[in-house]
């Protein structure tokens, strides 16, 4: 057999292959490594909405580092990241253990919890607001019953707004990580708490020494996915305060948005969204070196 | 049969977890609530919202008003379409790099690996710029394509066919069975709790989609309920009956769907949040 004939051979052998990878491979590079290299392109030049362009060098970036707004949003991300992955841990964590203790009614617990996850946010926004809402909105109606005086205003100030969002995102939200700790109770074996109470130890001592050790691996990966999660947070926030007040809550997505899509301005918007994609990959391989060296 | 004492701690427990499914409702119910009063009507005082007047009279304004069903009806249709092609796309891709050896192997699985890396939002503008020129906005398209080659489900896909027994692809290949058939007479029907967890996954995230629908489709016969609803809901900014009943009617189809396939869409969302 000559060479040419192999390699022939050989190729029809990779032909099946190579055909079960294009559909994928296609669509993956128009319309995400293609629009990935393309917004990099943009981001160094004055890209107007109707294909006028002009190159700008690194004028768009340098601009971003005078922007006051920019700061403050990519803080206010920052800043939700801190006070919400925390929150997010911890009671995912909770309600998955009382989830699954053996309780009457254990299935309907666990529906309530997770249903809001299935929502759209449009619904959960629309009803947030007008749970928060003044004039006969919920919230204020119930204080009302128990004597309060006056309507809280809670999407008019800073702080109260930021409990808002965090509230909602909270209510929203943590029935995922609820169910990623349930699967992770559940692998745990009888047997450790079974010697556990033979050894004396009573309920608080088996939770500090079986069960948070054994979920170790499900805590890592639940913060791993919060953090990222709320990285991104934009749509519950933009559509229960819009950023506000006075842009208090407006996140980096929303600022990104906002250039890109109310101004218009796609070459400034895509510098943006390239530090965003840097810092969020800067945080991801700080997570994925700290899970390496943990486990 | 010996009748248990109930302890203190278990009443306790009961009491924190009636408590907190309470909290977790009481909107909810608050919402569906609502939506039976008369618009107009006062919500003012707890006791107005279990009293009567109650009327179904918002839903039909709301159906009247604006293409709810319509909404739905693209919500239902662009998640499965998204759904399945995405299970048959990345379980071909995924077949191809658990069974085969081809050159370009490890580059080209790598450029899909960082990909795993691009948060979607990283990309809205260069899309958008994509869309328009190709005469793609508004349409469903623009809703099905960017989501469908996911290196997340190719991967999840990936890990599973390679858990499978090597032996069953050895006595197929005896039998002379080609690669493509294999893929489809072997694999996929012994992996179809992974199939089951991926298309839930991928339906609740396109069901649930956001940012790229609201900026890529602003035609209200296009809309999915994220973005038709906030469209709706602010011309209603200070009457709560009327988008509460436009919430109501959106989210029936979805949590009968959730109340039928729960326990698969829990197994589903936790196979796929842990593998993957």
């Amino acid at each position: 057999m000559n060479k040419t004939m192999k390699w022939k051979q050989k190729s029809m052998a990779y032909m099946p292959y190579y055909v079960l990878l294009l559909p994928f491979v296609s669509t993956y590079i128009l319309f995400m490594l293609y629009p990935l290299i393309q917004g990099f392109i943009v981001s160094f030049y004055d890209w107007e909405i109707l294909g006028e362009k002009a190159y700008v060098g690194l004028k768009n970036y340098i601009d971003l580092f005078h922007d006051p707004v920019f700061y403050s949003s990519l803080w206010h991300t920052i800043l939700f990241v801190l006070l919400s992955v925390p929150l997010l841990v911890v009671v995912g964590l909770g309600l998955a253990m009382i989830i699954h203790q053996p309780l009457k009614g254990q299935i309907i617990f666990r529906l309530i919890f997770f249903i809001p996850t299935v929502l759209t946010v449009s619904v959960v926004a629309s009803v947030w607001s007008a749970v928060l809402g003044s004039y006969g909105g919920m919230a204020n109606t119930i204080f009302r019953m128990f004597g309060a005086s006056q309507d809280i205003l809670w999407l008019n100030n800073p702080t109260l707004a930021w409990i808002s969002v965090i509230v909602v995102t909270l209510w929203w939200t943590v029935g995922f990580n609820m169910i990623l700790y349930l699967a992770g109770l559940q692998d745990i074996p009888d047997e450790l708490y079974e010697a556990a109470r033979i050894d004396g130890a009573n309920g608080w001592q088996s939770f500090i020494h079986i069960t948070v050790p054994s979920l170790r691996r499900i805590t890592l990966l639940v913060t791993f996915l919060q953090v990222v999660a709320s990285f991104k947070i934009f749509s519950q926030v933009y559509l229960v305060t819009t950023g506000g007040p006075a842009g208090s809550t407006r996140t980096i997505i929303q600022y990104i948005y906002e250039v890109g899509f109310k101004k218009y301005e796609f070459g400034p918007s895509s510098a943006m969204s390239y530090i965003f994609f840097f810092v969020l990959l800067v945080v991801s391989m700080i997570q994925f070196r700290i899970s390496k060296e943990r486990s | 049969m010996v009748h248990k004492k109930v302890s203190p701690g278990k009443i306790a427990l009961y009491t924190v977890t009636i408590f907190l499914a309470l909290l977790w409702v009481v909107s909810l119910i608050w919402m569906i609530l609502v939506s039976f009063k008369p618009s107009g009507s006062g919500v003012l005082s707890v006791r107005s919202w279990f009293s009567p007047p109650f009327s179904i009279d918002n839903y039909y304004y709301v159906l009247e008003h604006a293409p709810v069903i319509l909404w739905i009806w693209n919500s239902v249709f662009v998640a499965t379409v998204t759904t399945i092609c995405v299970l048959l796309i990345c379980s071909m891709a995924a077949f191809a790099f658990s069974q085969g050896r081809f050159p370009g192997y490890r580059i080209i699985f790598w450029i899909i690996m960082a990909g795993l890396m691009v948060p979607g939002e990283a990309i809205l503008v260069p899309l958008y710029i994509l869309f328009r020129d190709l005469g793609l906005l508004d349409s469903y398209e623009a809703l099905i394509f960017p989501s469908i080659a996911v290196p997340f489900g190719m991967i999840l896909l990936k890990q599973f066919f390679d858990g499978l027994p090597k032996e069953l692809y050895e006595a197929a290949k005896i039998d002379g069975c080609g690669t493509y058939r294999m893929l489809f007479v072997i694999t996929l029907p012994l992996s179809r709790s992974a199939l089951a967890a991926l298309g839930i996954f991928t339906f609740l995230g396109s069901w649930k989609e956001f940012i790229w629908p609201f900026i890529s489709i602003t035609d209200a016969v296009k809309m999915t309920i994220p973005i038709g609803i906030p469209f709706f809901n602010s011309e209603y900014n200070a009457d709560y009956t009327i988008p509460m009943a436009a919430n109501v009617i959106v989210s029936v189809p979805a949590v009968i769907v959730f109340l039928i396939f729960q326990k698969q869409i829990i197994k589903g969302v936790s196979f796929s949040g842990i593998k993957g």
